[in-house]
């Protein structure tokens, strides 16, 4: 049995791989393999941590499942130097052992998800899905870290073999009878990736930039989660921060939230939309609230308003198209004694007059411009 | 720092700390409240110490940032401690000033000091002006002390005493009997006996239990909370701990609104300042006991200082209450016993473990004992933080220690409760201001909040301001709030923009039962509060509004029209200048005239003109009344 693994491996790897799963059961892995494979992956497999590192190493697949607990080498240790020798490999903890403890500390040493036996086949495609998304990225981000030594031309993409496959599925997929409407519309869609395609090749150095700005993102936003040991009941102050650090919630964010804590993307949504500090839009560089307590309504802070508003240009609830100032009512600052009181940025103001107002905004303005420009 | 190990070990810390102090002459203590960082204290702050390094007297006169001293409307404050001068509105020019003749000698500013308006003399200790005079200050009396990022300060004015004495000398049924005989109510709203509660939580089976600091202060006009957070974290703390110790909590949270940044800062300090000292974590004083503290953020969200959507919040969902056929002190947070109290309430505690039940009962009626802090905004002349004894009439808070209305205006009523309280008209200012007579006034005692208003104060209007606020603040759960504010809502826009029906004033007072009745939490069941006393007291203005289609404060806009009085018109173009729409023109005469057509009536020509001139006037505007209708509920639907 052994020996005819070996061949399968063998000839595996011929081709590059998919996923690498780690584990002394055969019966587990045999169905992990068969399952992935039947779900489109090229999978392969090892029986203990010594030869699933050899076998990460000359395959470089894209996600590897690692058994927690296995003789000889462990899944921990695993873990350890796979993130030395392939950091852009992603790990995805195997476990029947299924303790919160052993997954939180997998998590914390770099794993991506993990998995408690035993498991659905949808679940293991899902995860394994999610994996080789961000192992797409993380590949990227290493092809274009050395940014100065680009070329102009780079060399092409295999994005045209994207095409060219795609083009041999419609043929397939005309003698298998397909209607002729449908074709046309995958053709349609083939045509557009060609041209967004093209397109990104001549903005490569944008891409590039693009995909380490978000790679940065995803990271801060892990440095938030991790901060809270990744529980899901600091969801709150997870968004709380990543709306401080940000700004507003990215959706990209929300959605690597969403997979990192395990909580439905839908349920982030509502918590987003319940509490009034966050915003699902980009927020000015300068927060500009002006209270709408009682003290203030009593004291006329509809006139203050009026004043902000004009000063700005814009309403209540609206970014400036600078991104410089959002304008916001708020129900209550808590500093009744100054009312009618508005606060921009960390400062309290008594009802400022309007050409104190012109004044700060200026300052705040130019304070901005310096900055880009230094 | 090291920790504390025992209570001879903190009497021991104390006389050390005040032997430090009391090498210093003067302390220079500049109020630091988020009021008076709006006035510059900050940079007062920073003259201060400037001008003590540049004389070299560092050694014997020390600057000390403070919380709020409650006095915010003269802010910055500046106490010269231990002589008790206070200074108001203090500017950085002043400074040298101060320092020559207050500091190294013993006059005083007579400007930059408290101007009594009926004696017409100035007034220089602060336990002497009246806003002051007529308090009495328990909780906020040290947060003018104290600094509230040191421990020591706290440690120096007696702080933590309470905590030692607890639990050493006292067992957890003994501090539970005495909190339950001291008979504290919850200074958050109902005024839930806060003994009962503990008792409760006491009881309940499941470990752990949680004991949780509410500090999501959402009454707008309310901010007395925030004060003692920022002023003086470490009595929350001491109080907190002492009702872990009673109850049987192994770990607490401290629930603080996000726009407070400052009072989380400084309750994060406390905590870890607590901590590296031993009055916090394993072993609390030596004496066994253990207990954590977290900080959690609210992210905005009125509904979520009720108690059980708090709860919820905190376990990382939506802040949504939910029924309590069990108690949150049974099942709260995680399904555990948890006890919730107001800031103001974790804050008395340690006062009466200190000073024992009999004396806590010496202040205040008969079922409200103690004292209250109220915060005293809106049409008042002393607006601020007043700590007063449960029972002082509320003409007393008002005129004596807010010094009255500004501008020689008449009292209209007070509006005490926040949103779910109502307001008191002049009639009843004698009432003595405890839970149960504001209850039976038509409003509650709420969080504290008391908003003065007055003849120009629109009655409607303001209750349309409650409506409104809470329509958009109810969480959607329970038909009645959601559905019955929209209605009343809807109701009262029509009513202020001059389109109110015969019936409409009587369709209010169903919905107001009705929600009352069948609202899910506090939210609802309290929401129609505004409008009802409203209703009670002031049916007159309504009725002004639907049948003569005028506003007698001059409030509502749609009521009415600017104009400008062309005989007394001094044509100095003032309200030309305030005018953002160009609706006012000179006029041949060179006098100013308002274009109608233009005029947005935002009010800010009327502002600007001055005082003694007074040329722009309100008038009623001309509406056309509806014909009247009948008021059965189908014709009426809204």
């Amino acid at each position: 049995m052994d020996a005819n693994r070996q061949v399968v491996n063998e000839q595996v790897l011929a081709h590059p791989l998919d996923v690498v799963v780690i584990d002394d059961e055969e019966l587990f892995t045999e169905g992990c393999r068969q399952t992935l494979e039947l779900g489109g992956y090229r999978a392969a497999v090892a029986r203990g941590g010594l030869e699933g590192l050899q076998l990460v190493q000359t395959a470089r697949p894209g996600v590897v499942l690692v058994d927690l607990k296995m003789p000889g080498m462990d899944g921990i240790e695993v873990l350890g130097r796979l993130s030395e020798l392939e950091p852009s490999v992603v790990p995805i903890i195997v476990t029947g052992h299924g303790t919160v403890d052993s997954a939180v500390e997998s998590m914390k040493i770099g794993a991506f998800d993990f998995l408690t036996k035993p498991f659905e086949p949808e679940k293991l495609l899902e995860t394994v899905r999610r994996g080789m998304s961000l192992s797409v990225l993380r590949k990227e981000a290493k092809e274009v870290q050395p940014a100065e030594t680009y070329h102009e031309e780079p060399p092409a993409p295999d994005k045209y073999d994207l095409l060219l496959q795609g083009l041999d599925v419609l043929g397939e997929a005309y003698s298998l009878g397909l209607e002729k409407r449908q074709l046309l519309d995958e053709l349609n869609y083939l045509e557009t990736e060609a041209k967004y395609h093209a397109q990104s090749l001549g903005q490569i150095k944008k891409k590039e930039r693009a995909i380490l700005d978000i790679r940065h993102d995803l990271m801060a936003a892990d440095d938030i989660m991790r901060g809270y040991d990744f529980q899901k009941g600091a969801l709150i102050q997870v968004l709380l921060d990543v709306q401080e650090h940000f700004n507003w919630l990215p959706k990209h964010i929300l959605r690597w939230i969403s997979g990192r804590l395990n909580i439905p993307l839908r349920e982030i949504y509502t918590i987003a939309n319940f509490y009034e500090a966050f915003s699902l839009e980009p927020r000015g560089r300068h927060s500009v609230q002006v209270c709408a307590g009682t003290a203030c309504h009593v004291r006329g802070n509809s006139e203050l308003l009026l004043r902000v508003s004009t000063a700005l240009g814009i309403q209540p609830g609206q970014t400036d198209s600078k991104q410089e100032f959002t304008l916001e009512t708020v129900n209550c600052l808590g500093c009744c004694a100054l009312a009618p009181v508005m606060q921009i940025d960390d400062n309290y103001y008594k009802n400022p007059s309007r050409g104190k107002l012109d004044k700060v905004f200026k300052s705040l303005e130019k304070e901005e411009a310096q900055a880009c420009h230094a | 720092m090291s920790r504390i190990n025992s209570h001879d070990d903190l009497l021991k810390l104390r006389k050390k700390v005040l032997f430090q102090r009391n090498a210093k002459e003067l302390y220079l203590t500049i109020c630091a409240g988020t009021g008076c960082r709006a006035y510059g204290a900050e940079a007062l702050a920073e003259a201060f110490e400037k001008e003590i390094d540049r004389r070299g007297i560092g050694h014997r006169v020390a600057v000390r940032r403070s919380g709020c001293h409650g006095f915010c409307e003269r802010g910055p404050l500046v106490l010269i401690q231990p002589k008790g001068i206070c200074y108001l509105g203090a500017q950085v020019k002043d400074v040298s000033a101060i320092i020559d003749s207050s500091v190294e000698k013993d006059e005083l500013i007579e400007r930059l000091l408290y101007l009594d308006q009926e004696t017409g003399k100035r007034v220089a200790l602060a336990e002497e002006i009246p806003f002051y005079k007529h308090q009495k200050r328990i909780l906020m009396e040290n947060n003018a002390l104290i600094d509230p990022t040191n421990i020591l300060d706290y440690i120096a004015v007696g702080g933590y005493s309470a905590l030692a004495k607890a639990l050493t000398g006292m067992s957890p049924e003994k501090v539970l009997n005495e909190v339950k005989n001291a008979n504290l109510r919850g200074r958050g709203g109902a005024g839930f006996a806060a003994g009962r509660k503990w008792e409760t939580a006491r009881k309940a089976p499941g470990e752990p239990k949680y004991v949780i600091v509410n500090a999501d202060e959402g009454d707008p006009g309310a901010y007395m909370d925030r004060s003692l957070l920022e002023g003086n974290p470490h009595s929350i703390l001491e109080g907190l701990i002492i009702g872990a110790y009673a109850i049987g909590a192994s770990e607490g949270f401290i629930y603080v609104r996000q726009e407070y940044p400052l009072a989380r800062k400084h309750a994060q300090i406390a905590i870890e300042q607590a901590r590296e000292s031993g009055l916090l974590g394993e072993n609390i004083l030596g004496s066994g006991f253990s207990f954590n503290v977290k900080i959690h953020r609210g992210a905005g969200a009125f509904v979520s200082g009720e108690s059980s959507a708090l709860m919820s919040a905190i376990e990382g969902r939506v802040g949504e209450p939910r029924p309590k056929y069990i108690h949150t002190s049974e099942k709260g947070v995680w399904g555990k016993p948890s006890c919730l109290n107001n800031v103001e309430t974790w804050a008395n505690v340690p006062f009466i473990i200190n000073h024992g039940a009999e004396w806590f009962c010496g202040m205040g009626t008969k079922d409200s004992k103690g004292t209250k802090i109220f915060s005293l905004v809106g049409k008042v002349n002393n607006t601020g933080l007043v700590e007063v004894p449960m029972g002082i009439k509320l003409r007393d808070i008002i005129f004596k220690i807010g010094g009255g209305i500004p501008k020689g205006k008449k009292f209209k009523a007070v509006q005490t409760g926040g949103p779910s309280g109502g307001v008191i008209p002049e009639s009843l200012l004698d009432l003595k201001v405890d839970f149960d007579e504001l209850t039976k006034a038509g409003s509650m005692m709420g969080s504290g909040g008391m908003i003065v208003m007055d003849e120009d104060t629109c009655m409607v209007d303001t209750a349309r301001y409650y409506i409104n606020f809470l329509a958009h603040e109810s969480c959607g759960k329970c038909v009645p709030c959601r559905e019955g504010l929209r209605q009343m809502l809807k109701i009262l826009n029509r009513i202020t923009s001059g389109e109110g029906r015969e019936g409409d004033i009587e369709l209010l007072e169903e919905l107001s039962e009705f929600m009352e009745a069948a609202s899910l939490c506090a939210l609802g069941q309290s929401a129609s509060f505004p409008v009802r006393s409203t209703i009670q007291y002031f049916r007159d203005e309504y009725e002004a509004h639907i049948r003569e289609g005028r506003c007698p404060a001059g409030v509502c806009s749609a009521l009415i029209t600017y104009e400008i009085d062309q005989t007394k018109c001094e044509a100095c173009g003032a309200c030309e200048r305030a005018c953002s729409v160009g609706a006012v023109e000179k006029s041949e005469n060179k006098t100013f005239a308002i274009l109608q057509e233009k005029c947005i009536k935002c009010g800010a020509c009327f502002t600007a003109c001055p005082e003694k001139v007074a040329a722009v006037i309100k008038v009623p505007a001309a509406v056309l009344l509806p014909p009247p209708a009948s008021a059965t509920w189908s014709e009426t639907r809204v």
